[in-house]
């Protein structure tokens, strides 16, 4: 096992190189001038040749790269060029939101999946299940900004009362209430597409394991069908489920750039879809980088669980 | 599978005969037909600028559905071919390309999309590179795994004992064996690439205005949420919806037909 | 940014000496704004004031945003200020006199004045600071005061300027960023910290005590404020003022409606009809410095070189419909040149093309006789409301047969395309619009200026501008201003102007003794809560 994790550790290093190049490359083909950008509408060329001696713009872009490359190893990822702040600094002030944003459509979408999932697999074809597929059909397919407005539209314009503001974040230590209230439209818009792939799998994978030797076997020492569910079927479909969850942290933080952007949303997507237009690309750069490299450990870690669970998988592997 | 068919192909039709089919032009201006909730002249409604909305919906189908399709292509024909290669040649060869496929998988797609899109700079042939590059992975890895599969079995051995050329082998022997899931593969991508688009044109990273654009357009109407101008985002917001449906469920019934193997993990 | 540098050169010395005599007359602190007869100031209270966007740097050596000088006028003090008709008034100088030479101003300071950190406010904290704004490596203030060659402390309230040649306009750079005073106890202790955190580093109404990026700032009154309101009462007499950045218009509004916000500065035109009506709201606009225009980009192969396209593009714009009948009116005034109704300049029957004109625009473009006029625009992405004009502006020059077609590009790169003239066709950008009316018009038509895309050279308007900026007499400065646009909008014109900004201001029924400004910037210090 720990040789499996530390093969898979080995083969992250050159795979992390060719992100962190990638990341550099995308930022240095962007068009623009960051000292531009950075001297706002000051159009003094003295001025605008200063700062971009100071940004070290005049290096050449191999030398940038180590340069930058040392300084995000020491945790730096450099200064917004728009409001001159830090962007690890910038990135973890937005993270709690993104995270509790996060948290909440994970929460709701496992839940959601685990109860409708087992009841359309126990019930298989009844109205229940066959509700669910066309709802896990629809889910992937609704695109999650155009729902996020659906439900702007309606829990905040068109029923009364309006239940839900249309956007805006409140953070959990300044008012509970008011930061839950508006959690609920943008929890429910990013966990929609995930938790559509989540009940697929867990009914899937209910469908599969009821297939089984063992099953029959228990069935056939006549033990009662709910324990038959809950003690022996479930627990191994959990396995791929819970495999599943930690697949999603891409989905949600994907999800997040758009979600978070509708619902004005202080996270670390919008912070970068918002420096895009302004040319700030140390931003887009840092959230890009800690996205990237959020969700290569979280699919790591998702597959060591995974070899853990399921003794099947042969740690000799390299890649799944 | 005939219903998803049957979707795909009206979306098609439509995406062709947008000129005839449309009943107004989707980019003309018309300062004084502003906002017009929907009505038998106008059917979704006009938007701020008088255009009426299910012209531009119609015409914004032929983004979509292009955008879906060239990028697709990319991916198909990038992806496909590193992985018959890495999967043919094995060694150093397949290791690196799988790295590099591998740095690819290690961005959020949509992240690396947005990403690539921006670098590129705001324009609907960026955005097609983009998504096409995000495809490749998929392609890569499903093409490289069924190659290694039947690359050592006896028809394959046999072939190369007569004397094949790799390049022979390959083209004859093992795409064939392989075409099936690639079917599957690309018309479920094309639902993610219409679905990427939309997104990417939502966030500004789409098609050039006063083009229609669906994604664009869903964005553009947000401004008017407050004053309850619905119809602006409903009209290209069902028609991004029913075209990834589409795709997913022509998708979906194809792999169900064509590839029983896989339908386990449906 | 610039700051207004070029202020009243029109009254050269003798407005000096006028600003200077009235400041005695004038309730300290722009008071003047207090409430109006019947209703009296009430003291206390917290308010919350929605910025449309996050503040960039509070540092005025560093700020290059609009959004920093929002904060920044509660909580730093200048040597001087305007009033909303833009006269110049006395701040933390009490007074101030320019040698006869004009290349010398002695400022006479304010007594009463400590920082919020308790160190003095003198004649040498003067001399420091400016010394940091002109000799600091990265300092955007560094244009501003390029005039100035030394500063010498006469007394403990008595400070030379000592220019490098009369320079008039000086006083409008010291009224923004250029002339705000910061602690020098408190700017050395902090560091580099001090772009974001300066708390209590100001002489201002407002002591800023909390800075969250991204989500709030919290200014507290200053107790011990110099300024004092008409009756001689002290101000500020608020308690507080929650800035919260909230970027999108329409949510800002609805947190103004719901009581989660009590003051807006912008507003989406397509809501201005609605907020007027409102009873809860009070609406006040005045005309702003800033202008719009379409920018021909000079490159090789440029399509503008012939200025008459430049004209026919003018022509057949429908200024009316962009700005009042159509979608998005309500956030603009229609003009034709880049001097604004808030400019002393401002000749409101200057009209070339009182309304659209797309058949003169077809004729001028058939005399060219190069066939139709094609270009393309390139467009800020990222904002629906430059979006929406820029299509209407492609639909209305459609009508004149000139095809425009659009392209949105980041506000970065279309700087840099500008700077590098990259660009065939035209550009889509606005001025956010200075003081004096030379630094909404010098650098963008004299030759070799900094602004000036085009690469517009016009002998007659070089020298017009020259002569205005030596030119004393208000009057016949005037006469230059409008004698030079004149040429670069119409006879030779150098780009498109279309329009003017508004500046907004949305408050609650309950707030009183605000104004708008020119300038966008709500001034709190004569703001109070009605109960």
């Amino acid at each position: 096992m720990i040789r499996y994790i530390l093969r898979r550790l080995v083969l992250m290093v050159p795979v992390a190189f060719l992100v962190t190049i990638g990341v550099f490359v995308l930022v240095r083909i962007s068009p623009g001038d960051p000292a531009l950008t950075f001297a706002g509408e000051e159009r003094d060329p003295a001025a605008i040749a200063a700062i971009r001696e100071e940004m070290g713009l005049n290096q050449p872009v191999p030398v940038q790269y180590v340069v930058w490359l040392a300084h995000v190893a020491q945790g730096d990822l450099g200064r917004s060029f728009q409001t001159h702040q830090r962007v690890l600094e910038a990135v973890t002030e937005r993270l709690p939101a993104t995270l509790e944003l996060g948290l909440a459509a994970l929460f709701f979408s496992v839940t959601v999946a685990l109860v409708v999932g087992i009841l359309s697999a126990v019930k298989r074809n009844s109205i229940v299940d066959l509700l669910s597929t066309s709802i896990t059909l629809a889910g992937v397919s609704f695109p999650s900004f155009f729902l996020g407005i659906v439900l702007i539209l309606l829990f905040a314009y068109v029923i009364p009362g309006h239940i839900f503001p249309p956007g805006g974040y409140v953070p959990l230590a300044q008012d509970v209430g008011d930061n839950l209230r508006r959690l609920v439209l943008p929890a429910i818009t990013l966990a929609t597409a995930s938790l559509a792939v989540n009940l697929r799998q867990v009914r899937s994978s209910l469908l599969d394991v009821f297939g089984l030797d063992y099953m029959r076997t228990a069935r056939g020492k006549g033990l009662h069908e709910r324990t038959v569910i809950t003690r022996h079927a479930l627990k191994n479909a959990l396995i791929p489920v819970v495999t599943l969850i930690g697949i999603q942290v891409g989905a949600i933080i994907e999800g997040a750039f758009i979600t978070e952007q509708i619902f004005f949303w202080p996270g670390i997507g919008r912070l970068a879809v918002q420096a895009i237009p302004s040319g700030d690309y140390p931003v887009v750069q840092g959230v890009v980088l800690v996205s990237a490299f959020s969700y290569m450990f979280t699919t790591l870690v998702v597959d060591v669980l995974y070899a853990w669970f399921d003794p099947r998988i042969s740690y000799g592997t390299a890649s799944a | 599978m005939i219903v998803g068919g049957a979707m795909v192909v009206a979306w098609l039709l439509i995406a062709l005969l947008a000129p005839v089919v449309a009943p107004y032009d989707p980019i003309k201006v018309t300062v004084g037909d502003a906002l017009r909730s929907p009505s038998l002249a106008h059917l979704l409604g006009t938007d701020d600028l008088g255009r009426d909305v299910l012209s531009r919906v119609i015409w914004g189908s032929r983004i979509s559905l292009s955008v879906g399709l060239i990028s697709v292509g990319i991916g198909f024909f990038v992806g496909v071919s590193v992985g018959l290669a890495a999967g043919y040649l094995g060694g150093k060869f397949d290791l690196f390309v799988m790295r590099g496929v591998d740095a690819l998988l290690a961005f959020p797609a949509l992240v690396l999309a947005i990403a690539i899109t921006a670098a590129l700079g705001p324009q609907i042939q960026n955005a097609m590179i983009a998504i096409g590059i995000v495809a490749i992975p998929a392609y890569a890895r499903l093409t490289r795994g069924q190659t290694l599969a039947i690359r050592s079995r006896d028809f394959i051995l046999a072939a190369r004992t007569v004397g094949c050329t790799p390049l022979r082998i390959v083209t004859r022997h093992v795409f064939p064996n392989i075409t099936n899931a690639l079917i599957v593969q690309a018309t479920l991508s094309t639902a993610f690439a219409i679905l990427a688009e939309a997104a990417l044109s939502f966030l500004g990273l789409g098609p050039q205005p006063p083009d229609p654009s669906w994604g664009q357009d869903v964005a553009y109407s947000t401004r008017y949420l407050a004053n309850m101008k619905w119809w602006m985002s409903v009209g290209p917001g069902l028609a991004i919806f029913s075209a990834v449906f589409a795709f997913n469920f022509l998708g979906d019934a194809l792999r169900d037909a064509l590839d029983p193997r896989l339908r386990r993990s449906g | 940014m610039r700051s207004a540098r070029y202020f009243v050169a029109f009254l050269g010395a003798f407005a000096v000496l006028l600003a200077a005599c009235s400041g005695g007359q004038q309730p300290a602190g722009g008071g003047s704004a207090s409430p109006s007869a019947g209703t009296k100031a009430t003291y206390g209270g917290s308010i919350t004031f929605g910025l449309e966007n996050d503040v960039s740097n509070l540092d005025p050596m560093l700020s290059g945003l609009f959004v920093d000088r929002n904060i920044m006028y509660a909580m730093y003090d200048s040597l001087v200020r305007v009033t909303p008709k833009g006269d110049i008034i006395p701040w933390l100088a009490d007074k101030w006199e320019t040698s006869s030479d004009g290349k010398t101003v002695t400022f006479t300071l304010r007594t009463d004045v400590k920082y919020h950190d308790g160190t003095a406010f003198d004649a040498d904290s003067v001399k420091w600071n400016i010394e940091r704004y002109k000799t600091t490596q990265g300092s955007l203030r560094t244009a501003d005061l390029a005039s100035v060659d030394s500063v010498t402390v006469v007394d403990a309230k008595t400070v030379k300027f000592n220019l490098k040649s009369a320079f008039a306009p000086l006083l409008g750079a010291l009224v923004d960023r250029a002339g705000m005073m910061v602690s020098k106890a408190v700017q050395t202790a902090v560091g580099a910290d001090f772009t974001l955190k300066p708390f209590k580093a100001g002489t201002g109404p407002f002591i800023l005590t909390e800075a969250v990026k991204g989500d709030h700032y919290t200014l507290e009154k200053n107790p011990n404020w110099w300024g004092k309101d008409k009756d001689g009462s002290k101000l500020p007499y608020l308690d507080k003022i929650t800035v919260r950045p909230i970027t999108d218009a329409d949510v800002a509004l609805t947190n103004l409606r719901t009581g989660n916000a009590q003051v807006l500065n912008r507003i989406n035109g397509k809501d201005v009809a609605a907020v007027k009506a409102d009873s809860t709201l009070s609406y006040l606009e005045v005309g702003s410095f800033s202008w719009n225009s379409l920018v021909p980009n000079e490159a090789p192969g440029f399509i503008f070189s012939d200025h008459r396209y430049v004209k026919a593009v003018a022509m057949a714009l429908d200024r009316d419909e962009i700005l009042q009948s159509g979608p998005a009116a309500g956030i603009g005034l229609v003009g034709w040149g880049p001097i604004s109704p808030a400019h002393f300049a401002y000749d409101a029957s200057f009209k070339p093309w009182p309304k659209a004109d797309p058949d003169g625009a077809k004729k001028l473009i058939a005399d060219v006789g190069k066939g139709p006029l094609k270009f393309e625009l390139l467009v800020p992405s990222g904002d629906a409301g430059i979006l929406q004009a820029a299509q209407l502006i492609k639909s209305e020059l459609a009508k004149a047969d000139i095809t425009m077609d659009l392209k949105t590009q980041t506000l970065n790169e279309i700087v840099a395309i500008q700077q590098k003239h990259q660009h065939l066709g035209m550009t889509f950008v606005g001025w956010s619009g200075r003081l004096d009316p030379d630094g909404n018009t010098y650098d963008f038509v004299v030759t070799g200026s900094p602004n000036n895309d085009s690469s517009y050279s016009n002998k007659q308007v070089d020298d017009l501008m020259a002569q205005q900026r030596a030119e004393s007499d208000p009057a016949k400065r005037k006469q230059l201003l409008l004698q030079a646009q004149q040429i670069y909008t119409v006879d030779d014109p150098s780009r498109v102007w279309y329009g003017f900004g508004v500046s907004p201001l949305i408050t609650v029924k309950n707030l009183v003794g605000m104004e708008s400004y020119p300038d966008r910037i709500p001034r709190f210090q004569a703001a109070s809560l009605q109960k």
